[in-house]
């Protein structure tokens, strides 16, 4: 049969903290610097670069893959005379005017989303009809609407940003949990107060997300249009940079011109788009 | 209706002089009105019915509940789930309308949800992530208009010092444990200084010992206070210590079973205190099953 053993009580003597040896040690200089997510990135970056060179020079056909090197010398070159500069801010004005619009329609039929069920059903039936469509088909008509200027470029920006933004943004709204609503309401906080004391802030996390999307894409129907009908107000931006620089076989400019539409891309999600994380989200623990 | 007769051995609950002393150093609003008064209960709750609708049902959730609640009152209302008292506590709350009957804060009836009666809910995520918890403190006194910039600051200060988390008020609500959220949201129920902290089931979400130490300490500042304070919860022994006051539910539908008065303050580990819970379960379930006085079932 089953016996229970006798047991005494058992009393042990922890030890002080002072009685340990190492409880925090600091970590090597080669550690923390592979710790450094942006090191890290920036050694993928050469080590690309490197192949690029390489293959480049094995190649020997300038017209086809112009080296490395070359196209860091037309990109300087074009810097220092300030063609780039110059068409690269061309495109991003253009592009902060269409992304911004753009980013308030959303706003504003998501509000009305969240407010009404007309509102919703309103805002479901247009991202199911238009989000679907690239804002580059649009370009013809919008040529004919509002004339070869940057009227019509905004005008396809605002198409390509809105969607994306509104659809993630009213996702956000919709998960804001049932607490925090009640929250609200509970100190009298309702109609647009609610919007931005409440809603915004809780949901962050998917507006920030819609507006990378948001962000991208602009970028990508800006260059397309650019490279398709060229001149807006005047002066063209980088893509008809890039597409000028084609037309003269002058395929370092070319290079030139993406990379620097790739630096851009590079320098909003890495010093825009996370400065903007590590004072929100990130602080506040809704992402890690 | 069942509670009738044991309210003749009410005793008076919380002495009406003392009750203004720690809330008039802080500021001279709120409490004070209340005790113009002192015959006509804080909130009454008269034959309130709720019901609502799911897909394919029509539900009752309770059935014509009524029972006053008195200034400073510890108003507990105890049931096993589906008995419909967090749905109650909802409705004083103002966020579901009654279907038949009425609610009533100091005789006015209650259609909305409003800053005189704030809210402690039992999850987590009721403070505001982006806030600070000050920030969260001092929010509702802000968003109402209650008080502004610095003055709202201190207040909020005043409240988090009382719930020990002073070297925390410029932390983010995703730095603290559980237990110390919990604190936060009590703060700032209190802050605002309400009528009546309405709490539902604040405790329930925490670990058992965590959970003790929180009883105790919405106890202590009860003592300072002297809050009305109307509390849901499924736990026994949590109802006999934090509650002076017991209302019992039956569950499908909430109905009153009893109202009865918990054991004075600090003998929540006497044989009377056991003998209240054993008429409470009793009461609560046809058939008794043995329960320690002091296991707090989660």
């Amino acid at each position: 049969m089953f016996q229970t053993v006798e047991r005494p009580n058992i009393y042990c003597e922890t030890l002080g903290p002072d009685q340990f040896g190492i409880i925090e040690k600091p970590l090597t200089l080669a550690e923390k610097i592979y710790n450094q997510a942006w090191l890290r990135k920036i050694a993928i970056l050469l080590l690309l670069a490197v192949l690029w060179e390489v293959y480049g020079r094995w190649l020997d056909n300038p017209l086809l893959v112009p080296t490395f090197s070359d196209t860091m010398r037309a990109l300087i070159t074009d810097f220092g005379n300030g063609t780039i500069p110059s068409r690269a801010w061309g495109s991003i004005e253009v592009l902060m005017l269409g992304f911004a619009l753009g980013a308030l329609l959303a706003g504003l039929l998501s509000v009305f989303a969240i407010s009404t069920r007309v509102g919703a059903d309103f805002l479901e039936t247009m991202t199911a009809m238009f989000n679907p469509l690239p804002a580059i088909a649009l370009l013809p008509l919008a040529l004919i609407w509002f004339g070869l200027g940057s009227g019509s470029l905004i005008f396809v920006l605002v198409h390509s940003v809105m969607w994306a933004v509104a659809l993630n943004t009213l996702a956000g709204f919709r998960s804001v949990s049932a607490t925090v609503r009640m929250v609200g309401r509970n100190y009298n906080l309702n109609g647009l107060r609610f919007v931005v004391r409440i809603l915004i802030p809780a949901a962050f996390p998917s507006i920030l997300s819609g507006l990378k999307i948001g962000w991208a894409f602009a970028w990508r129907t800006l260059i397309a249009a650019e490279l398709v009908f060229g001149v807006s107000s005047g002066q063209g931006g980088l893509g008809w940079y890039i597409f000028e620089s084609k037309n003269q076989l002058n395929i370092p400019e070319v290079f030139a011109g993406l990379l620097t539409i790739i630096l851009i891309g590079l320098a909003v999600e890495n010093v825009v788009f996370r400065f903007i994380e590590s004072r929100t989200v990130q602080r506040w623990g809704m992402q890690s | 209706m069942t509670r009738g007769t044991r309210l003749a051995f009410r005793p008076a609950s919380g002495g009406g002089a003392t009750k203004n002393l720690s809330s008039a150093a802080v500021s001279g609003r709120g409490r004070a009105r209340a005790d113009a008064d002192p015959a006509r209960a804080l909130l009454e709750v008269r034959g309130v019915t709720i019901q609502y609708k799911t897909r394919n049902h029509l539900i009752t959730a309770t059935y014509r509940v009524g029972f006053n609640v008195l200034q400073g009152d510890r108003f507990v209302m105890l049931g096993p789930s589906g008995c419909g008292k967090s749905t109650v506590l909802k409705a004083v709350g103002g966020y579901l309308a009654p279907t038949e009957g009425e609610i009533r804060l100091k005789g006015e009836l209650i259609t909305k949800p409003g800053p005189d009666r704030i809210m402690v809910f039992q999850e987590f995520d009721q403070l505001l992530p982006w806030k600070t918890v000050l920030e969260n403190v001092a929010f509702p006194l802000k968003a109402t208009g209650t008080l502004r910039g610095k003055a709202a600051d201190e207040r909020a200060m005043h409240y988090i010092e009382k719930v020990k988390l002073a070297n925390f008020a410029h932390s983010y609500p995703h730095m603290l444990s559980g237990g110390m959220k919990q604190r936060v949201a009590i703060a700032r129920g209190m802050a605002m200084e309400p009528d009546i902290l309405l709490m539902d089931e604040p405790f329930a979400a925490l670990d058992a010992l965590t959970r003790t130490r929180m009883q105790d300490e919405l106890l202590a500042l009860w003592d300072e206070t002297r809050f009305t304070v109307l509390f849901v919860t499924h736990s026994i022994p949590e109802a006999i210590k934090i509650g002076s006051r017991i209302l019992l539910l039956s569950p499908h539908p909430g109905q009153v079973k009893a109202e009865i008065n918990s054991v004075p303050r600090g003998q929540e580990n006497s044989d009377e205190a056991a003998a209240l819970a054993r008429e409470i379960h009793q009461m609560l379930f046809a058939d008794q099953i043995e329960e320690a006085p002091n296991v707090s079932n989660g």
